[in-house]
C-alpha cells in the first residue's frame, strides 16, 4: 500500500515539473513554426526574466502576481532584443541556416553573463508563497503551491490553443508558420508577428521560469542552460514544430525523470532527457507527433 | 629569455591545441554539418586517455590514439540515427549528447566525479624522457629543465599541428572533400551526382570527433589533470567560436579564429573575466555583419586582387 500511495506522490510531482516543461518547450515551438530556427537562448532569457522578478519580489516585497507579470514583461523584452539583434538582421540576407542557430547561442552567452555579473552564480531562494499549506487528496499529498502551477499551466495551454486555432492574430501566425512570402503579399506585416510571436514565447518562459522557481522554492543563473536543455529535449520527442507535441511530451518527460530519480540513480537526472532523445531519434526520428517531412 | 618562460610557452601551445580543435569543428561543417558535441568528444578522449595512463599504465602515444578512437565510435553511434535528418537534429543530439558526457563523468566511480584526475603523464615529462636517453639534457641546450619540456610539448603540438593541417588540405583536394563541398552546397544536388550523402556526413562527423577526441588526450597531458567541467557547454561555444568568427569555408577561417581567440584574453589580461561576453558579442556581431566569417573563400583572392589592380593601376599612371 504504501507502494502504491508513493507512485501516485511520484506521478503528481512529475506532472508538476513537466507542466513547466510543457510551456517552456511551446517557447521553442512558437518559435521554431513561424521563423524555422531554433531559439538557443530561451532558455537563458526567462531565467533572467525570472531571476528579475525574484530579485524585485525579494527586495522590495512585492506581491507574487505583480512579479510574475514582471518576469514577463522583461523576457518579452529580452526577446525583442533577441529579434532585433540576432534573428532580424540575418533574415534580410541569404545566410546559411545554421547561421541563426549560431547567433542565438552568442546571445544566449551574452545574456547568461549578464546575469552572473548581476546576480551573481549562487542560488537565490523563492520566498514562500501559500505557507506550504498541503492538501491530502487520499492517495496523495500535494501543496497549494503545486495545485497553482498546474492550474496555471492548464489554462496558459488552452489559452494558447485557443488562440492560435480560432482567433484572427492566431490565423496570421499560422499563415505567417505555413509561408511567410505569401503571408506577407496578403496583407499580414509578418514582422508583426515575428515580433509577437518571439514575446509570446519568451512570455510564457518568464511564467515556466516563476512557477520552477516556485516548485525548487529556488532559482539559479545557470538553471537557464538546463532548462532550455530540457525544453530542447521536449521539442524532439515532441516533434519538432507540432504545439500538441510539445504540451504532452513536456508532461511525459517531467513524469519520466520523476520516476526515473525515485525508482533509479537521482544524479543521473539531467541526463535522462538526452537519453530519451538518443532513444526517440533511433525508434521515431519525427518524434511522437510529427508527421514524416 | 623571457619570451621562453614555461607561462608564454603554455600559452603558444593552447594556441595550437586550439588551431587542432578549429580543424576538427571545420572538417564537420565541411558538410554543412553543426556538431555541438566537441565538448563532449574531447571529453571521452581525454578521459579514456588518462584511464588507460593511470590506470592500466600504457605507453602515453598508445593512450591518446585509443582515446581519439573512443571517440570516433561513439560518434558512429550518435551519428548513425541523426545524420539522416535535418541539419537541426545532429545539433541538438550532440549538444544533449555532450552534457550526458558531463553527467556520467560526474558519476562514476573511475573517473573520481567532480574533483577529476590528477597527477597524469605529461608530454613534456615523457619527450624530455626520450631527450635523455639520446643523451641531450636541458643544460646542454642551455635552457631549464621546466622549458626543456615546455619547449618540448611545444615542438611535438606544433608538428602534430603540421601534419594534420597538411592532410587537411590534402582532404580538401581529394575526392573525398570535393564531395563534402557538393554536399554543404546543395544536398539534392549532390546526391542527384551519386553522391552518398549519409555516408560522407558520417565521414566528416568522425573525423572531426575523433580530431577531438584527440585533442582532449592531448589537453588532459598537458595540463596533467582532468575534471568533467573542463568540457563543458562553454567550451563547446569556445570551439564554435572559432570557426564562426574565423569562417569555415576555408581552413584558414576557423584557424584564424583560433589564434585571435585564444591569444586575445591572454594579451588583454584585464579583460580575462569578460571573455564569455567577448564571445557572445562577437558571435552576433559577425552572424549579423559577416554570416560567413571573417575569412570567406573568396578573401585572399579578393585581397590579391587589389593588390594586383592598385599595381596596374599605378602602372598606368607612370605612362
Amino acid at each position: 500500500m504504501r507502494w502504491f500511495n508513493l507512485f501516485w506522490q511520484q506521478l503528481a510531482n512529475g506532472l508538476i515539473v513537466g507542466s513547466t516543461y510543457s510551456l517552456i518547450a511551446l517557447g521553442y515551438t512558437l518559435i521554431f513554426g513561424v521563423l524555422g530556427i531554433i531559439n538557443m537562448a530561451h532558455g537563458q532569457i526567462f531565467i533572467f526574466g525570472s531571476l528579475v522578478g525574484l530579485a524585485l519580489m525579494t527586495s522590495t516585497d512585492l506581491p507574487l502576481p505583480v512579479a510574475f507579470v514582471v518576469a514577463i514583461v522583461v523576457s518579452a523584452i529580452l526577446g525583442i532584443i533577441l529579434e532585433y539583434t540576432a534573428l532580424r538582421p540575418l533574415r534580410k540576407k541569404n545566410v546559411p541556416h545554421l547561421a541563426s542557430l549560431i547567433s542565438t547561442i552568442g546571445f544566449a552567452t551574452l545574456v547568461e553573463e549578464g546575469m552572473h555579473k548581476l546576480f551573481g552564480a549562487d542560488s537565490r531562494s523563492f520566498p514562500e508563497v501559500f505557507g506550504g499549506k498541503v492538501f491530502d487528496l487520499g492517495i496523495m499529498q500535494i501543496r497549494g503551491v503545486d495545485l497553482l502551477i498546474i492550474g496555471i499551466s492548464l489554462v496558459l495551454m488552452f489559452v494558447l490553443h485557443f488562440w492560435i486555432t480560432r482567433t484572427k492574430l492566431g490565423k496570421a501566425i499560422r499563415a505567417t508558420a505555413e509561408n511567410s512570402d505569401t503571408a506577407s503579399i496578403l496583407g499580414i506585416n509578418t514582422n508583426l508577428v515575428i515580433v509577437l510571436t518571439v514575446m509570446i514565447a519568451s512570455g510564457l518562459g518568464g511564467i515556466a521560469g516563476m512557477m520552477i522557481g516556485m516548485t525548487y522554492s529556488a532559482l539559479i543563473p545557470s538553471m537557464g542552460l538546463t532548462l532550455g536543455f530540457k525544453g530542447l529535449a521536449v521539442l524532439i520527442l515532441g516533434g519538432v514544430g507540432s504545439i500538441p507535441g510539445a504540451m504532452v511530451c513536456g508532461v511525459l518527460l517531467g513524469v519520466i525523470e520523476v520516476f526515473a530519480v525515485a525508482y533509479g540513480d537521482s544524479s543521473y537526472r539531467d541526463a535522462v532527457a538526452f537519453g530519451l532523445i538518443i532513444l526517440i531519434l533511433l525508434i521515431r526520428p519525427q518524434g511522437l507527433f510529427g508527421s514524416k517531412a | 629569455m623571457d619570451l621562453l618562460n614555461p607561462y608564454n610557452l603554455q600559452v603558444i601551445t593552447f594556441i595550437v591545441l586550439n588551431g587542432i580543435l578549429a580543424i576538427s569543428i571545420y572538417i564537420t561543417l565541411m558538410t554543412g554539418q553543426l556538431s555541438l558535441g566537441h565538448a563532449g568528444f574531447m571529453s571521452i578522449g581525454a578521459y579514456t586517455a588518462s584511464i588507460l595512463t593511470k590506470q592500466a599504465d600504457l605507453p602515453l602515444f598508445a593512450a591518446l590514439l585509443l582515446g581519439a578512437l573512443a571517440a570516433g565510435l561513439i560518434a558512429l553511434l550518435i551519428g548513425a540515427p541523426t545524420l539522416k535528418l535535418h541539419g537541426l537534429y545532429l545539433a541538438i543530439a550532440t549538444l544533449g549528447f555532450g552534457e550526458v558526457v558531463r553527467v556520467i563523468m560526474l558519476n562514476m566511480e573511475i573517473t573520481n566525479g567532480a574533483l577529476g584526475l590528477t597527477g597524469l603523464k605529461s608530454i613534456g615529462n615523457t619527450l624530455y624522457e626520450w631527450q635523455k636517453a639520446i643523451g641531450v639534457s636541458a643544460q646542454s641546450v642551455g635552457v631549464s629543465v621546466m622549458q626543456m619540456k615546455a619547449l618540448l610539448t611545444l615542438f611535438f603540438l606544433v608538428l602534430l599541428f603540421a601534419v594534420i593541417l597538411f592532410l587537411t588540405l590534402r582532404l580538401n583536394r581529394s575526392r573525398i572533400g570535393r564531395a563534402f563541398e557538393a554536399i554543404k552546397a546543395d544536398e539534392t544536388a549532390a546526391k542527384a551526382m551519386g553522391l552518398q550523402i549519409s555516408y560522407y556526413k558520417m565521414l566528416a562527423f568522425i573525423i572531426g570527433s575523433v580530431l577531438a577526441g584527440f585533442c582532449g588526450g592531448l589537453f588532459a597531458h598537458i595540463t596533467t589533470t582532468v575534471t568533467p567541467d573542463d568540457f563543458n557547454y562553454h567550451k563547446v561555444v569556445e570551439i564554435l567560436s572559432f570557426a564562426v568568427i574565423g569562417g569555415s569555408e576555408i581552413v584558414w577561417g576557423p584557424l584564424f579564429g583560433a589564434l585571435l581567440l585564444t591569444s586575445l584574453p591572454e594579451l588583454l589580461r584585464s579583460l580575462a573575466e569578460y571573455k564569455m561576453i567577448m564571445y557572445g558579442a562577437i558571435m552576433v556581431l559577425v552572424m549579423a555583419f559577416r554570416p560567413h566569417g571573417l575569412i570567406a573563400a573568396d578573401t585572399f583572392q579578393k585581397l590579391f586582387r587589389r593588390r594586383s589592380k592598385q599595381a596596374s593601376a599605378a602602372k598606368k599612371e607612370e605612362f
